[in-house]
């Protein structure tokens, strides 16, 4: 545990540390609240409705995959570590374990238990082409007007 | 566990209580403390500067040489401004998610080996006072756990700070932060994983003195692979560009830190820049051997008239640099991507290719203990890993099918 007492003591000094900030700017620090200033910051706009309740259930989808996964690592470490203990035989189990992980991974993709947003569907090009053909040039587009007796007919 | 145990504080003292190792460790606490706050300092100022050469602009350039106390101005600055209390906030989660944020962060500094040499198989120590030590804070066992576990509460001060604002654009800002940030922690601790199949230990010293030529470094050790896959998780961890929903100015004011202001703010930007250091640091650690000079077969590149333990110093310095430039370089290059492709690109190609590169290194490490033949191990590897591509690929047509067919449009 010997190595364990310096981290506490960086810990104990960084909290030392927020707490003497906050201290010195309550001392530092004007204070001048007023019902303008501690309304929900929405860019000027006066607060209508009150912050969502409901998120989309993507975000808890993601969150129970996190956990999937995070079992997944913690059993890889032990692995990963003590390798050469555990032989061929940790190698299969881990590989075992491994393979019936990404099948449930696979299966939650099919679901499109990870798919966010709207779909996106390649626009069709072909109608457009004729604009962006290599024909379309500043002389063969631009209409030049506005120069009739301003510049002499043959100057050049 | 008795008192003299606890009291031993420094590595491979045996149990006996004198003042020289508690003194070491003070000082060695205070180092890290003090080195902390500068490096954040002076990290502030080199992406500011080097974002604005980058940009044609000259940067912060008024206060002391180079601008560089600029930083030292603003921190100051904001000791005098009000500390704001939304109404609809709750007070004490609002005050203590700052906290969770920078803890964590400072305490990643304690298991970044920062020196000592390493070459031709030393074991990194140092004799200061007579006293056996490390030039870091702390070697514990779990070493690199302690990062993952330190990350990890970072993601709850960045959640709680945006739920205890009241407000709707922080409560936005932390939803994503948190499902971006622990999306990328799956693909970071897979990566990961890969490093510890090579180094055999989770002790940052010990990963280290595993790397002492450029052929054992873990970059190369572990194929390159898991290095990218890290070096953008790692990105996508600090929200830092091109991976910055959570504070997307343009859709969400500041993000999360949207309420905060004064002192509550300067902490969270410590924070921020802390992690931006301390990450590069174990990226360091983990993948291009810390403090180990560059070793090419029997040549060592070292530098003579200095120390070896200083020697060490120096690397990591110059090797953590690196990274630091390379974050202020994609931040200056790369445009932010959109939410679905963030979160397609965590879950759907950097997981599962650092879970199939790990079971290929296991396997083919596995193989060679075992006087298995390796071209069938690699062979029927790639075989399966394909298999798996292909299932992949499958399954990503189907879920487009269904959401073609019921025509999902949110």
């Amino acid at each position: 545990m010997s190595q364990y007492l310096p981290i506490v003591v960086l810990m104990v000094l960084a909290i030392t540390f927020g707490v003497l900030s906050f201290a010195a700017a309550k001392l530092l620090a004007p204070s001048r609240p007023s019902t303008a200033k501690s309304a929900p910051y929405e860019c000027g706009i006066v607060p209508t409705r009150e912050p969502p309740q409901r998120f989309p259930v993507s975000f808890y989808i993601v969150a129970m995959l996190f956990i999937m996964f995070d079992i997944e690592i913690v059993f890889l470490y032990p692995y990963a570590v003590d390798r050469g203990a555990l032989g061929a035989y940790g190698f299969w189990a881990i590989f075992g374990f491994s393979v019936v992980f990404f099948l449930t991974f696979v299966y939650e993709v099919a679901r499109g238990g990870l798919d966010w947003g709207p779909i996106v569907r390649d626009r069709d090009l072909t109608a457009d082409a004729a604009m962006v053909s290599p024909e379309r040039t500043a002389t063969s587009t631009v209409r030049r007007v506005g120069t009739e007796g301003r510049v002499p007919e043959n100057a050049a | 566990m008795n008192v003299v145990a606890l009291l031993a504080a420094d590595p491979l003292l045996d149990g006996e209580l004198r003042w020289t190792p508690l003194l070491i460790v003070v000082l060695k606490v205070l180092v890290i403390f003090v080195l902390g706050l500068v490096g954040t300092m002076f990290m502030v100022w080199f992406e500011r500067k080097v974002v604005a050469g980058m940009q044609n602009r000259i940067g912060p350039n008024k206060a002391g040489p180079f601008g560089i106390l600029q930083t030292l101005a603003d921190g100051t600055k904001l000791f005098f401004k009000e500390i704001m209390n939304p109404a609809r906030s709750d007070p004490w989660v609002f005050r203590l998610a700052p906290f969770l944020a920078f803890v964590p962060a400072f305490l990643v500094w304690s298991v970044i080996p920062l020196g000592g040499d390493f070459t031709e198989g030393r074991d990194g120590t140092v004799t200061w006072f007579g006293q056996v030590t490390r030039v870091q804070l702390a070697d514990p066992p779990v070493g690199i756990l302690l990062v993952l576990a330190m990350s990890s509460i970072a993601v709850y001060g960045i959640m709680l700070a945006g739920w205890a604002s009241g407000s709707k654009y922080p409560l936005l800002g932390s939803v994503r932060a948190s499902a971006q940030m622990i999306s990328y922690e799956a693909a970071l601790g897979l990566s990961l994983a890969a490093v510890l199949l090579s180094a055999g230990t989770l002790s940052t010293a010990g990963i280290v003195a595993g790397q002492n030529s450029l052929s054992n470094w873990n970059l190369v050790a572990t194929g390159f692979v898991p290095f990218f896959v890290f070096l953008v998780a790692v990105t996508a961890e600090l929200n830092r560009p091109p991976f910055d929903l959570v504070e997307a100015e343009q859709e969400l004011v500041g993000g999360f830190h949207t309420e905060y202001s004064g002192i509550p703010f300067a902490l969270f930007y410590l924070a921020e820049f802390m992690n931006t250091i301390t990450m590069s640091a174990i990226v360091v650690t983990l993948f291009l051997g810390g403090p180990q000079p560059i070793t090419i077969g029997e040549t060592t590149l070292s530098i003579g008239f200095i120390p070896g333990a200083l020697e060490g110093t120096l690397w990591f310095v110059l090797k953590l640099l690196a990274f630091l430039y390379a974050f202020v370089w994609f931040r200056a290059t790369l445009p932010r991507l959109r939410y679905d492709q963030l979160m397609d690109l965590g879950w759907k190609f950097m997981i599962p290719i650092s879970l199939g590169w790990f079971l290929l290194l296991a396997a083919i490490r596995t193989g060679d203990a075992n006087q298995w033949n390796p071209v069938v191990v690699v062979v029927s590897s790639l075989v399966l890993l394909g298999l798996g591509y292909l299932l992949f690929v499958a399954a990503l047509r189907v879920s487009a099918r269904n959401r073609e067919r019921e025509g999902a449009m949110f």
